[in-house]
């Protein structure tokens, strides 16, 4: 117990510094543009003061997406069988499971903890080493992913300005950090790179595999939102954004949504439309949801 | 008499014609979107064609959602400096984009069903839980519906996929044309006609 206090209190404390300088960084060098005429509206936030350089960086790691990754995951997805694809999914995701466990434990989500260790428990025995997530096929307990950059969302910390990582895609600084943190705390990375072997190789091949194996799942989701996108950036990024804060919520369940950009809605003006009140009933949920931790 | 028969026969078409738009169940959140889930899952499927699919896309949309409120919404600040026509013009290319976008993401479902889960008060409406239960042993996709009254039943107001609000998507994206063109509405109409004219489904 007193270990784990202090292992919060370390972790707080790295995260919190690391957050700290990237903001510093990221706020120096950011600049807001404030296009203030008559007649045109205050802009919306959207927490991106990076934008111009982050929309660079995003036009980059589509040129690799289109050049190496989606070619990469059409090739696996026709080389391989769909039920040995399941397999290296169910695979990679066992093997996230420590992590998990580490990471719902931390955030006081000890149903989220036990479920993981019964998965990973089961799955890399009865199911092979993890090659048949028994569990979740059969036992009703599915895969629940969680890592550092949410525990630090549960923690209170904010997540800082909108940040596309080249080849990573969108992050920000909280995730990044949480991101950089597990590489580096990864109990089967620690394992093959000199803890006790030295397969320096493994953890490279494991994250490169995990790429294609992400992109081959969402090939035509993403290449539908990119061909009917009007701003394809400014989707991916209100995606991720939601996503992240519906997983910092626990939202795992049937909870709530509490939508992000709700507070800047002007009052409903009074004209035209009847009886519509969309806005209104958003930002209220949000209100009320502000108590969602399971 | 027959021409008796025949005049039952027309008024009983013209009734038919003249009533399914109401929902069966108003009165009931749970029902309206369970009706209207499965039904969207059956005639939108993957056999139809996609020309087909988006009209009828177009027609379900129009009938249970609470479009006025929703282009509203996804306007956001921008609704109050758009002009009559503007606000007039942007609801007919929004429905026609959403149609386009969301038609074309149905067309992956084949033989999913969707089972409600849950329905909570929400300030001025209800939440609507929902799962959509997938043929291939895959766990179910979680979708919330946020209801509200109107005309004595009920329309959609947002739906959340995974915790994602289309409503709040679709705002920040057209918040982000409309930024980029200087804060003016007319390049986002511009923009909507554009992508609705000149991407086919499919």
């Amino acid at each position: 117990m007193r270990e784990r206090l202090t292992t919060i209190r370390h972790l707080r404390l790295v995260s919190a510094n690391l957050v700290i300088v990237l903001t510093a960084i990221v706020s120096g060098c950011a600049s807001h543009p404030q296009s203030q005429q008559p007649g045109v509206a205050a802009e919306e936030d959207f927490h991106d003061p990076l934008e111009n350089v982050n929309r660079k960086i995003f036009d980059f790691n589509q040129v690799v997406d289109r050049h190496v990754l989606v070619p990469a995951a059409k090739a696996y997805r026709a080389a391989l069988p769909e039920r040995v694809r399941d397999s290296v999914h169910d695979f990679l995701n066992n093997l996230q499971e420590p992590l998990i466990f580490a990471n719902a434990t931390l955030q006081g989500r000890f149903d989220y903890a036990r479920d993981s260790a019964v998965r990973f428990v089961l799955n890399s025995t009865v199911g092979v080493g993890g090659l048949v997530d028994v569990v979740g096929r059969w036992g009703g307990i599915p895969y629940r992913e969680n890592d550092l950059g949410i525990t630090f969302g549960v923690w209170g910390i904010p997540e800082g300005p909108y940040l596309v990582i080249p080849v990573l895609g969108p992050s920000d600084p909280r995730d990044i950090s949480g991101l950089a943190i597990e590489a580096f705390g990864d109990p089967w990375n620690r394992i093959v790179s000199g803890q006790p072997w030295n397969y320096y190789w493994i953890p490279y091949v494991r994250g490169a595999v995990s790429g294609i194996d992400q992109r081959s799942r969402y090939l035509e989701t993403l290449a539908d939102i990119e061909r009917t996108s009007l701003d394809y950036y400014a989707t991916i990024r209100s995606l991720y954004r939601q996503r992240r804060a519906a997983l910092v919520r626990g939202e795992h369940g049937n909870l709530p949504p509490n939508p992000g950009f709700t507070q800047n809605v002007p009052a409903a003006p009074a004209s035209s439309v009847a009886s519509t009140r969309s806005p209104d009933v958003v930002s209220a949920l949000q209100d009320g949801a502000g108590v969602s931790g399971q | 008499m027959k021409r008796i028969l025949f005049l039952i026969a027309a008024f009983v078409l013209a009734l038919g014609i003249l009533l399914p738009a109401r929902p069966a169940a108003a009165a009931d959140p749970a029902a309206v979107i369970t009706s209207l889930g499965n039904e969207a899952l059956k005639v939108l499927g993957k056999n139809v064609d996609p020309d087909v699919r988006v009209a009828r896309f177009r027609q379900l949309f129009q009938q249970n959602f609470n479009v006025p409120g929703i282009a509203r919404f996804v306007l956001g600040r921008y609704w109050r400096l758009a002009t009559p026509t503007q606000q007039q013009e942007f609801i007919r290319f929004f429905t026609d984009y959403i149609a386009l976008v969301y038609a074309n993401q149905l067309a992956e479902y084949n033989g999913e069903t969707l089972r409600v889960t849950g329905t909570r008060p929400a300030p001025d409406g209800a939440l609507v839980s929902s799962e959509i239960i997938r043929t291939d042993g895959k766990p179910p996709a979680r979708v919330d519906w946020l209801l509200t009254p109107q005309s004595g039943g009920y329309k959609i107001s947002d739906v959340i996929v995974e915790g994602i609000s289309m409503a709040v998507t679709q705002r920040s994206e057209f918040a982000s044309v409309i930024q980029r063109d200087g804060g003016q509405v007319q390049g986002l109409i511009t923009a909507l006609r554009q992508k609705t004219e000149s991407t086919g489904a499919h």
